[in-house]
């Protein structure tokens, strides 16, 4: 790719796509450099669904900007709002209460699942497997009505605020009860579809070897998250996260680093988190679910990340007046953008998107630069 | 009389096969992928009747081509060759000799196949190079490179199913010439009212099989949609069809669907299309058998690139040419 970069070579073909097509879910400028429909170079340019939160964010008072966070992305809502609350309750060094953190590892995982379940159902799709697509949502139909139960809502959950989380998504024996029986359905059907997928020889041909990232190149272009994992680095920052300390998960890796072993790293990630879930529906403390003894203070600027379903997401924020300064915000999908233009080259045009998919991008919520012109 | 019978016929087999035809698409959709998916599904007249209708009263947009008035006909030209297709399809036509041919079907396959090619070369929609984004005026990284359509890269693809995509059909159609030894089809289906369908031979079951996949093919149903594939081409030379020239497309599609089974009637159980016959219910049956059968294969299939394409189009040829070869033996 540099090389071609250094010599700009006259290629056979550039055939640009976007900003919209109907195989990106989301808007973002694609030109693949292409010789007998193999691509040979590609350049990828997201930046226009740029919406300026963080710039909307400062000012405003902590609590507010917490709830804007959410409205960041609609597939990671839940991992925005927080990193927001858990930059802030670094900051002002607010304890929160052990059943608090335990409803949010439980709305993460639950995040985590649906977010997978997306995942696949999109690849699928590009695929061209309408099938596997229609199926994979209609199992992900179980995550969103658990998410709908707790939160109230299917998309924004408005779970954590500052000290732990909101009264409504307390968890009584009904809704324990309820989640228990979604994991178990998950887990049959889930395993079903697996089983499915990987004895379809149609399915393995297209997606084996396609889009390769090696365990190298994946670190050389600072990939995060599951995109890093399906390379063999076991990198996973919940290891490190204390609230995940309770709890027992393995950290799933795969080898090969082609779109099989992206989508496969999903897959085993969602009985993870289901094993997750389990055990923290299993444990779950009595106790309160806020803590609202804490003091507002001037705080510099403070650093927080988490392991989101795409990777590591960075919130960091100073504090001032109880207001928001020099917010910012890094999703893992902008580490990851180097890995996709990359995984693209080498092969056919067809499996472009899918090369694309399969670091699964979410650049709605990555778009967060403001192009200030005319200062 | 039997002029007028024979017109009676002709009329008549076009017109009850145009309005089955638009059934079939909805079959496809409704009962089979919304089953398999577990979803409703658009009601049974919508992609087939209800879609045309509505597009034929849509405003005429004129698109960015540069040949517009050929880019537009060519959908019509192509509903006109299927249907001339099915005409010398029909026993009443068969004193046109040469033209109620295997020869002749294969010529019409043919220019329904480049049509593809002319209508990719000729749209030049806004879904790639005619987009405006600022990276035009900031450069790429290789500047110096021709930019180039999606749909270019469509009729490309066009270009090379016309070279090796269409074998199988092609095969499969010449397995019923090697067994009757003639290429007329009033030879082939008087061959077959003799000794029985040739679908019921050795060499017609694996002709049989030939011809699906050809027939699926030529339709450009997944798996092997390459010709518009969603992921890079989109709707590849139908991409920017409107109003009327949209309804022909879908017209023609559900017609197509209709012509070939016909024609595996006609070849492989000797059966011509003819409404004075009470036979036509099985070639109505084999019409609603195809798309049946093509929608459950393509339901569970995702689209193929070259690195499936390939093979499998040489394995049915290989198929093919055994069941010319058991014909002939």
């Amino acid at each position: 790719m540099d090389d071609n970069k250094q010599n700009r070579k006259v290629i056979e073909a550039e055939v640009p796509m976007g900003p919209v097509h109907p195989a990106a879910l989301e808007p973002y400028r694609l030109r693949l450099f292409v010789e007998d429909e193999i691509v040979r170079d590609a350049e990828m340019t997201v930046g226009v669904n740029h919406r300026g939160v963080e710039r909307i964010m400062e000012g405003l008072p902590v609590e507010k900007a917490n709830s804007l966070t959410e409205k960041i992305c609609g597939i990671c809502s839940n991992s925005h709002i927080w990193n927001s609350c858990r930059t802030a309750e670094i900051a002002l060094d607010i304890e929160v209460p052990e059943r608090a953190i335990y409803i949010r590892i439980i709305m993460e995982e639950l995040e985590r699942l649906h977010s997978h379940m997306l995942y696949l159902a999109h690849g699928c799709e590009v695929l061209g497997h309408e099938t596997f697509s229609m199926r994979l949502f209609y199992i992900r139909e179980t995550v969103m009505d658990l998410l709908g139960m707790i939160g109230g809502n299917r998309v924004q959950y408005g779970s954590a605020v500052l000290g732990g989380v909101r009264p409504r998504c307390e968890l009584d024996e009904m809704r324990l009860q309820k989640i228990t029986e979604g994991m178990d359905l998950l887990e049959e059907k889930i395993s079903a579809f697996a089983d499915r997928f990987v004895s379809d020889p149609m399915v393995m041909s297209r997606i084996t070897g396609v889009g390769l990232i090696s365990q190298k190149d994946a670190l050389r272009l600072a990939c995060t998250g599951p995109t890093l994992r399906a390379t063999g680095v076991a990198n996973d920052l919940r290891t490190v996260m204390f609230e995940y300390d309770p709890f027992d998960f393995d950290v799933i890796t795969q080898d090969d680093g082609d779109v099989k072993s992206q989508l496969l790293m999903r897959v085993f990630e969602n009985f993870e988190a289901i094993k997750i879930i389990r055990q923290a529906v299993r444990d779950l403390p009595e106790g309160p679910i806020t803590n609202r003894s804490w003091e507002m203070k001037d705080v510099p600027l403070t650093k927080s990340y988490i392991e989101v379903p795409r990777g590591t997401l960075y919130h960091s924020y100073a504090l001032e007046d109880g207001r928001v300064r020099n917010c910012v915000i890094r999703t893992p999908s902008m580490a990851n953008i180097g890995a996709m233009q990359y995984a693209c080259i080498g092969h056919h045009i067809t499996d472009a998107q899918l090369s694309i998919v399969q670091c699964d991008p979410c650049f709605t919520c990555t778009d967060r630069a403001i192009e200030i012109i005319n200062i | 009389m039997d002029l007028t019978y024979s017109l009676i016929a002709v009329i008549g087999t076009l017109v009850v096969s145009f309005m089955v035809s638009l059934f079939l698409p909805g079959i496809e959709r409704k009962f089979i992928h919304a089953r398999i998916q577990q979803r409703v599904g658009p009601p049974i007249t919508s992609p087939g009747i209800m879609a045309p209708i509505k597009f034929f009263f849509k405003q005429t947009i004129n698109p960015e081509s540069p040949m517009p008035r050929l880019y537009n006909a060519l959908p019509l030209i192509s509903l006109i060759v299927v249907i001339i297709l099915l005409l010398f399809l029909i026993p009443q036509m068969y004193f046109l000799g040469a033209l109620a041919s295997i020869i002749a079907i294969v010529g019409f396959l043919k220019v329904e196949e480049v049509m593809y090619m002319f209508m990719g070369s000729l749209s030049k929609s806004v879904l790639s190079v005619r987009m405006p984004f600022p990276d035009m005026a900031k450069g790429a990284k290789h500047p110096e490179t021709p930019r180039s359509f999606v749909e270019e890269l469509s009729s490309l693809r066009a270009f090379r199913l016309i070279a090796f995509g269409s074998f199988p059909i092609y095969i499969a159609l010449f397995v019923s010439v090697a067994k009757t030894g003639s290429l007329y089809l009033s030879d082939i289906i008087a061959y077959q009212q003799i000794h029985g369908p040739i679908l019921f031979s050795l060499a017609g079951v694996m002709g049989a099989v030939v011809f699906f996949i050809g027939y699926m093919i030529l339709l450009n149903e997944y798996p092997f949609s390459i010709l518009k594939a969603k992921p890079d081409v989109i709707e590849g030379p139908y991409l920017e069809y409107a109003s009327k020239y949209r309804a022909y497309v879908y017209l023609t599609r559900g017609f197509l669907m209709f012509v070939l089974a016909t024609l595996f009637a006609t070849l492989f159980l000797g059966i011509a299309p003819n409404i004075m016959n009470i036979n036509f219910i099985i070639t109505l049956i084999v019409a609603l058998l195809f798309p049946m059968i093509m929608a459950v294969m393509s339901a569970f299939s995702p689209v193929f690139t070259y690195k499936q394409f390939y093979p499998t189009v040489a394995a049915v040829s290989i198929l093919g040419v055994l069941a010319i070869v058991a014909a002939l033996l």
